[in-house]
């Protein structure tokens, strides 16, 4: 039995050999927590597979983890498992999102998680891996498959992987867990549900106002569906750049939130043009449907927009739409 | 369990079987309850559902609750009122 | 899916329960169903999409399905 046939067969494969899973490989990787093998996590839904400590060790090994990057996954899945972040409903869903990770604080660095160039895509040992190493769960102990437990339409390459850190090297700001109140030495992990990110090229900008209505534009098309729902989370990834253009103009990060709220949105003239708009969902906000001058913003709580300074230096923003059926971002520290 | 060398995580489910509840011989006089999950359509759905279970098959009536959020399971307060009120239950995802 | 979660809660109360989907969600029910031990569990299927019909539209899927329905919960 050729184990990577054996690996590559299953149901639950992402369709990539794995690192093949030893007891050996699951000792050495276990050295990279001091938590029990048999402490209980939770279990991921839909198919309520538990997940252990050795669990993630095991898919850890499998995803091509180093030990050191246990901490991480250890500290991730009782996020993914908070009752706001709806787990379920997104492993079933129609939609495409994917638990994005990003990682804060010092221990990110020390493991060589990327905030830089090319974060997002292929090269970066621990971006890749940590992120596998969630699908790999929520594919294989929640059934997060299409067909199986997952209706998902197209699925999304951040479904292969979704984990990297904020560019703490060149942005001029503190990094968003410390806008969060965590401490500058607390190792943080954020986790949203989002889409791909779309891509805003402005190489013309010089001062924000003008920059961030480029980057609000991209942030409420028709049919996404943040224009459409009442909670529903966004994260937008500004490219160092492009964050130092809003920072030499005087503004930090909670300014720069504030802005692109203030600009993302349409009238609801233009929302009825196309997508999802119609009376049910006007209704669901409170919103008299035949209004048409009235502006709707896209992000419509004020905790539903989530701030990071990642990618090389360039003039490109990422902003990744959130899932519109019902999922808040969560935060919380992770031990090391 | 390590097999062949290696270990094979691969989780599968072994559910304690649930047996369905007993069905009655006709729907007469039954209360209907009609779980909206509250996504496009669904309460159009079962509204239909309600009205014509009464009209063609005798139902008593038809409530209908709607759940807080579509993506999320009913919580376990409307399920257990509605037991205690409903002989027989439809829910109805919309989309 | 949580309707089919809900139709199980339903039946685990001797409440026949039945649950009606479109078909996009067909597979996923089937695999709910069995992963909270009621495997082969029957649903009502309505042809997707169901969000962007009329009213109107909407009543005439269902009521095409009604017997079914009833079947599914009488003896």
């Amino acid at each position: 039995m050729d184990e990577f046939e054996f690996f590559l067969e299953k149901q639950w494969s992402d369709g990539f050999p794995v690192v093949t899973p030893t007891e050996e490989r699951v000792a050495r990787m276990l050295a990279g927590t001091r938590a029990e093998p048999d402490q209980a996590l939770g279990d991921i839904p839909p198919a309520m597979g538990p997940a252990t400590v050795r669990t993630v060790a095991i898919h850890a090994v499998m995803a091509g983890c180093k030990p050191e990057y246990l901490p991480i996954l250890l500290g991730a899945i009782p996020l993914l498992l908070r009752p706001e972040l709806n787990l379920n409903a997104v492993q079933g869903t129609m939609g495409s999102a994917a638990p994005l990770l990003i990682v804060n604080g010092p221990y990110a660095k020390q493991v060589g998680l990327n905030g830089g160039n090319g974060c997002f895509g292929p090269g970066f040992r621990a971006n890749a891996s940590i992120g596998r190493a969630i699908r790999l769960m929520l594919t294989n102990l929640g059934s997060g498959i299409p067909g199986i437990g997952s209706s998902t339409v197209f699925a999304s390459p951040l479904r292969y992987t979704a984990c990297l850190t904020e560019n703490m090297e060149l942005s001029p700001w503190e990094s968003l867990a410390v806008a969060r109140g965590y401490a500058p030495d607390a190792n943080v992990i954020t986790c949203a549900m989002v889409d791909p990110p779309r891509y805003g090229f402005d190489d013309f900008s010089t001062e924000p106002g003008r920059l961030l209505t480029g980057i609000a534009d991209s942030m409420s098309a028709l049919n996404m569906m943040n224009m459409s729902v009442p909670r529903c989370a966004m994260v937008v990834a500004m490219c160092p750049t492009q964050a130092r253009i809003c920072a030499q103009a005087g503004m930090g990060r909670a300014a720069v939130v504030e802005r692109l709220r203030e600009l993302a949105g349409r009238p609801v003239r233009e929302l009825r043009r196309g997508g999802t708009w119609r009376t049910e969902r006007a209704e669901k906000l409170n919103i008299d449907f035949h209004n048409e001058d009235l502006f709707v913003p896209a992000i419509k709580h004020p905790d539903d927009l989530h701030l990071i300074v990642a990618g090389g230096l360039g003039p490109i923003t990422a902003v990744l739409p959130g899932w519109g059926g019902g999922s808040i971002a969560v935060h919380g520290e992770y031990e090391v | 369990m390590e097999i062949k060398g290696f270990i094979d995580p691969t989780f599968s489910a072994v559910q304690a079987k649930v047996p369905p509840a007993r069905r009655p011989a006709s729907l007469a006089g039954k209360v209907i309850g009609l779980l909206d999950n509250t996504k496009e359509g669904a309460d159009i759905i079962l509204q239909t559902i309600g009205d014509a279970l009464v009209e063609r098959y005798g139902a008593a009536r038809a409530v209908i609750r709607k759940k807080e959020m579509f993506s999320k399971v009913a919580a376990p307060e409307i399920i257990n009122e509605m037991a205690g009120e409903v002989q027989i239950a439809v829910a109805a995802l919309g989309g | 899916m949580c309707s089919v979660h809900d139709t199980v809660e339903f039946e685990k109360r001797g409440i026949p329960a039945a649950v009606i989907i479109t078909e996009a969600f067909a597979r996923a029910a089937t695999f709910q169903f069995c992963s909270k031990g009621m495997e082969g569990h029957p649903y009502i299927e309505l042809p997707h999409p169901i969000s962007n019909l009329t009213a109107g539209q909407i009543r005439e899927v269902t009521l095409r399905q009604v017997e079914a329905l009833a079947r599914q919960l009488t003896a």
